[in-house]
């Protein structure tokens, strides 16, 4: 648990960059997607995406993946976004990996929660995939 | 002192902030300009409507609901998914309920104490037809209707309980 597992292969761009693996945990599908369109419009190419549909199912993920980043909604059921960053740092499951929150909560007293929690930068709902791409880009060291 | 929300009243009871709340969240995750619109949500000849929900609890108690008949369902769900609908399926009340979330964490977002202190429950959407919602206990209610290209729809604010 927590130790680093290379893929035998991982695809390379046609810019020579490695593909970005990607877990986004989100009880809606739609959101998923969405979130995972506004990476591919902010520059990451070649993009691999895990899913999750929740916290648990996020932790599930992370046993058997290695990602290179972690966005993650707040609301959701049986285990919120704030308990499944808490959990990933105690288990220490893809560790030195940023988590990015992805939320309708914007208030100030949530982003200090969540960086609290462990998490490395906050995104608003709505949002556009430019607010995506500077939030990102830098903690994949593209910017 | 305790925090209360009647001294911001003025602010929670603004129609502006719902206003500007739908042309934020349209504008930049549906791609549409919405306008206030005078007539009634969905067409009469559209019995089928979808309706989403959020609940707030905290400092208020409620609930932003979003209500619209199945042709703008289906486009709003369209634009926003990048996939086209011929019914209102399980991908197009969870794009209605993504929609109805984030108008409500918007407008609450909108009025500083609120933020803070008051939560956003996960979505419901119900469908169907000749079905009305009824609030016991109104504290206040915000009800606007918008439209965009042909497509017309309700956001509604509900607040049953103000600390």
């Amino acid at each position: 648990m927590g130790e680093a597992r290379e893929p035998m292969h991982r695809e390379v761009g046609e810019s020579g960059m490695k593909e970005a693996r990607v877990l986004i945990v989100d009880d809606s599908a739609v959101m998923r997607k969405i979130v995972e369109r506004a990476l591919r419009q902010a520059g990451l190419d070649p993009l691999l995406v895990h899913e999750a549909g929740s916290g648990t199912e996020g932790l599930e993920v992370l046993g058997t993946c290695v990602v290179d980043l972690i966005l993650s909604d707040i609301n959701m059921p049986s285990m919120d976004g704030l308990e499944f960053v808490r959990r990933i740092r105690a288990q220490k499951l893809a560790c030195g990996v940023p988590v990015v929150m992805i939320t309708t909560e914007s208030s100030e007293e949530h982003v200090k929660q969540a960086i609290e929690a462990g998490a490395r930068g906050y995104i608003r709902k709505p949002f556009t995939p430019e607010q995506v791409k500077e939030r990102v880009l830098p903690l994949l060291g593209l910017l | 002192m305790a925090l209360s929300l009647r001294e911001s009243l003025h602010l929670v009871c603004d129609p502006g902030n719902l206003d500007a709340a739908v042309e934020e969240v349209f504008q930049l995750m549906v791609g549409v300009r919405c306008l206030r619109h005078a007539g009634p949500p969905e067409s009469e000849a559209e019995p089928e409507s979808v309706t989403a929900m959020v609940g707030f609890a905290g400092l208020l108690s409620g609930a932003c609901v979003f209500k619209s008949g199945r042709a703008a369902a289906l486009q709003i769900a369209a634009r926003l998914t990048g996939m086209e609908f011929d019914a209102i399926d399980d991908t197009v009340k969870d794009a209605l309920g993504e929609i109805c979330n984030m108008l409500a964490g918007t407008w609450k977002g909108s009025i500083p104490d609120l933020a803070a202190h008051c939560g956003l429950s996960i979505p419901a959407v119900v469908t169907g037809r000749d079905y009305h919602l009824r609030v016991l206990a109104s504290e206040f209610k915000l009800h606007h209707c918008y439209r965009f290209e042909d497509a017309r729809f309700a956001v509604i604010i509900l607040c049953d309980g103000l600390k």
